[in-house]
């Protein structure tokens, strides 16, 4: 931690109970029901239909009115209902948030199910959850508690759990490598299956690719699921990620010492082939930003400072010491806009990969910036294939650093019309 | 008779006392918000409805448990401290807006804002009860009373001064609109004095007095604003017989009335000529078939309904006019009605568009007219208001019917399925197969049934040849039909 800080002033973070929607809307036969006030509803449904799922979503009208005469429990109930009606449906999460928490939503009033569907009470208070990265986990956990299924038949012990919402061919590279290890199947969560959350109690081990599911990890601990610590990416990071599996699995430790070592080789010769130049900012919502910094950074990259939504864990701390240690003099959690601005004060960057408010500043003196959710997380991360589609893309960025100040010097000088040639990078 | 709701369509009045304070730059707001109702209103949403990249004179007070506790008192007062000390409110008045969360734990500041600074203020957005359309037009009279009314009384009306109410930000394709609004008013004679609140300041909120005439944008708020004001008011116009009469009212209140028919003369010699071209042409033939459901603001439902149906004799399948008034379908009411049999095109918000997506209503043209939904609406050229609108929305509706002429031209399969189809003709249908093609093309937009007839066919034949068969029987024409949305 720095020792002066900047004033807080504008926290950022996406509404912290949209983690809980993305994860919600995106299950098949998943009907979920809010309960919440209208404009949270408005603004919810808004960045659901934008970033979850073409899901219509149903909701207790909840103002004055219902609120003085005490109807908040009676209209969720007939909203679940309704959703129960949904074609296919199997699952009804109860969403509840910031206005129906302080009113109260006592879960004994709720039914547990209706029809074929499992009612399932979600509770997401932005002013007490404050990231979304974090609300996924709650919703996540939510699920996992009622519909995992530990008893449900024989114990799948070569089968592992990857616990993180990632590019949707990773999970796919990770598994191909994992069963040349000797794993036997792999589980994504959270997916788009039911039927996952049910077997997932029965795994023979847990890896959260991303350091922020904390009561899902609880969740798989009451099942006496072990976890892996850290995560497959970059190179020293996937290479002990693969043999810390190999040892909880007991699986041919000669063999794992062997496909590890073909990765460090993929890797180091990606790195060899494409090394990066130049110094990057990492600020995003996700608990994502420290394993990409890492990742950055061994491909030879400077990276000063990174910044997240969430709140420190000891599964941030591997990749936060072994930053500490290659360079990067500021890690803040729970940041603000004013943290961020001041960094770029302070290391001024090649390339911002930041939130909107953030790049836009960025943006505005000239500097490339990309929004991190939308362009991060659209590309894969993890292994020696992850690494080098980031570090392809990085590199781009930073290398269209005229244009950006191009653009910048046409809109803030008035009498600019034609300085030499555009760009080309 | 419990109240449900699906897919939202209007936001609250907090949503819109931040889009209507905000644009003032003169203001900074503190928003009694947790962090979700900070970053939705002022990030999240109006990078994909305005296109910004966040509000920036907007800071929360970030309720967290301890507030929801103890009160909000202490941490507004605490981020006014911060946003003094950091400069931000210089040059500036700071407005506090309740949420529905302060309003939830019982948080008035009205008495703590006295200990801000000079001239801040309390905003009780009344956001557990009232909608984004009450809002706007209480907030709107609150800023006049507040701000404009008592330096006003010094003003006078100055004879041709036309004021605009309306957009604030969140009002679907404002720019466009605004900007044919400005022109229809120029070509009736009158000057455009203040848009409020959208390019006017704090500080000049006293110099609406000065307009003659006042323009509501929207049907859905304003009405408490502008009669307060004294002088004759008119919606802005959608169709051409209510921009004719909405250009006419204005010359005769301005005394302006010659330049007023002089303009109308020339608007029908260009703008206008496009929509009697396409009347004339091939294109005006299709309107008795194409129909059309309408899901928007009330501005708009009843303007493109008013343009779309009764003028240019378009069947109109459905309205659903925002707010809802009773009567009206919710959104209940309209995805059943999608999901029954959709019409040749829907104007609507990213709800409407789910709905058809849900229906498999792939031959349905849908046209962003609302949000919710993420579009960039910037660009000054896509009005629907005014005569350039009759222009905008006619052309759009018949380059999509373009589109679907197109996608029925035959594509040789040579190119996707490596070599062209040797299959042979036609196989016969029984009576009762063909009844039931029939009435499944029958159910979609009239259009798209030519193609649609084609392609039904052709699927259903495919499989029956797959399976052996000699003839089309009603069993199998009904099973291949029957997985049509799948598809």
């Amino acid at each position: 931690m720095t020792d002066s800080r900047p004033c807080q002033l504008h926290p950022q973070s996406m509404c912290p109970a949209f983690g809980s929607l993305r994860v919600l809307t995106r299950l098949e036969g998943s009907h979920p029901v809010m309960a919440t006030d209208t404009g949270c509803l408005y603004g919810l449904t808004f960045v659901t239909h934008f970033y979850g799922a073409r899901k219509s979503i149903l909701a207790a009208h909840l103002g004055t009115a219902e609120l003085m005469a005490g109807e908040v429990v009676e209209n969720t109930r007939a909203a679940i209902e309704v959703a129960a009606q949904e074609p296919g449906c199997q699952l009804i999460p109860v969403v509840s948030l910031c206005v129906a928490e302080t009113a109260g939503l006592p879960e004994e009033m709720l039914p547990t199910r209706v029809g074929d569907a499992e009612v399932v009470l979600v509770r997401v208070p932005a002013y007490a959850i404050h990231s979304h990265p974090e609300a996924k986990d709650v919703a996540l956990a939510a699920l996992l508690r009622r519909l995992g299924e530990p008893e449900g038949g024989e114990r799948d012990a070569k089968t592992v759990v990857l616990l993180g919402e990632v590019f949707p061919a990773d999970p796919l590279a990770i598994d191909g490598l994992l069963r040349r290890i000797g794993v036997e199947a792999t589980i994504a969560l959270p997916g788009r299956s039911i039927d996952d959350m049910k077997r997932a109690a029965r795994a023979g081990a847990l890896a959260p690719l991303h350091p922020f599911y904390k009561e899902t990890m609880a969740a798989f601990r009451s099942w006496d699921i072990p976890i892996v610590g850290g995560a497959p990416v970059g190179m020293s990071g996937t290479v002990s990620w693969l043999k810390a599996i190999g040892s909880l699995l007991r699986l041919d430790l000669e063999q794992v010492n062997r496909v590890a070592e073909e990765e460090r080789a993929q890797a180091e010769a990606i790195i060899k082939a494409q090394p990066l130049a130049g110094r990057v900012i990492v600020s995003g919502y996700e608990g994502t930003e420290l394993a990409y910094a890492r990742l950055l950074a061994e491909a030879g990259a400077e990276v000063p400072y990174v910044s997240t939504s969430i709140a420190a864990d000891p599964l941030t701390l591997p990749d936060e010491m072994w930053l500490r240690n290659n360079g990067t003099k500021e890690i803040v959690y729970r940041k603000s806009l004013e943290d961020d601005v001041a960094a770029l004060d302070k290391y001024p960057p090649d390339l911002v990969l930041g939130t909107t408010p953030f790049c836009a500043i960025a943006k505005e003196r000239g500097i490339p910036a990309v929004y991190f959710t939308n362009q991060l997380a659209s590309r894969p991360l993890f292994l020696s294939g992850g690494m080098a589609a980031t570090i392809g893309f990085i590199q781009q960025m930073i290398n269209r650093s005229e244009r950006y100040e191009w653009i910048q010097t046409f809109f803030e000088e008035e009498d600019f019309v034609d300085q030499g040639e555009v760009p080309l990078g | 008779m419990a109240n449900i709701v699906r897919d939202l369509a209007d936001s609250s009045s907090y949503w819109a006392a931040v889009w209507t304070i905000c644009p003032l730059p003169d203001v900074h707001a503190i928003c009694d918000a947790p962090i979700g109702c900070f970053n939705l209103v002022a990030t999240a949403v109006p990078d994909y409805t305005d296109a910004i990249p966040h509000i920036e004179n907007i800071t929360p007070s970030v309720i967290t448990e301890a507030e929801v506790g103890e009160g909000t008192a202490a941490a507004v007062k605490r981020t006014y401290e911060n946003l003094r000390d950091e400069g931000y409110l210089e040059g500036k008045r700071l407005i506090v807006i309740s949420t529905a969360e302060s309003e939830m734990i019982g948080s008035d500041l009205a008495d703590l804002v006295g200990q801000l600074g000079e001239g801040s203020t309390f905003f009780h957005s009344e956001s557990l009860s009232d909608d984004e359309w009450l809002g706007r037009d209480r907030v709107l009279q609150w800023l006049w009373e507040t701000y404009g009314a008592e330096p006003a009384a010094a003003l006078q009306v100055e004879p041709g001064l036309v004021n605009i109410i309306g957009p604030t930000y969140g009002c679907f394709n404002s720019p466009s609109d605004l900007l044919e609004v400005k022109r229809l008013i120029e070509g009736a004679g009158g000057r455009v004095n203040l848009v409020f609140p959208f390019e006017s300041r704090l500080a000049e909120i006293a110099d609406l007095a000065r307009g003659q005439v006042n323009v509501l944008l929207y049907k859905e708020f304003g009405h408490r604003l502008a009669p307060s004001l004294g002088q004759p008011w008119l919606h802005a116009p959608i169709g051409m017989r209510s921009t004719t009469h909405f250009i006419r009212q204005l010359g005769e209140w301005l005394g302006t009335s010659d330049q007023a028919a002089a303009f109308i003369r020339q608007e029908k010699a260009s703008t206008l000529q496009a929509v009697w071209d396409l009347w004339k042409g091939p294109q005006g033939d299709w309107f008795p078939t194409t129909s059309i459901g309408l899901a928007g603001s009330r501005t708009y439902v009843e303007g493109l309904a008013d343009y779309l149906g009764e003028e240019l004799g378009m069947p109109i399948a459905f309205t659903a006019p925002r707010p809802r008034q009773p009567g009206d379908l919710d959104n209940i009411g309209v995805r059943s009605l999608l999901h029954a049999g959709a019409p040749s095109f829907v104007f609507g918000s990213i709800n409407e568009k789910i709905y058809l997506s849900e229906a498999g209503a792939r031959q349905t043209h849908y046209i962003p007219a609302a949000f919710p939904g993420p579009i960039v609406r910037r660009a000054t050229g896509t009005p629907f208001m005014g005569y350039r609108g009759t222009v905008y929305v006619i052309q759009e509706i018949i380059n999509r019917l373009y589109e679907s002429l197109y996608t029925f031209l035959p594509l040789d399969s040579g190119y996707s399925q490596g070599g062209a189809s040797t299959q042979p003709g036609n196989l016969p249908w029984t009576d009762e197969a063909k009844a039931t093609l029939d009435e499944a093309v029958a159910k979609l937009p009239f259009l798209a049934q030519i193609s649609a007839s084609r392609e039904l066919q052709m699927r259903v034949e495919s499989e029956a040849r797959a399976r052996g068969e000699v003839e089309v029987s009603a069993d199998l024409a009904a099973e291949i039909l029957a997985s049509r949305n799948g598809g």
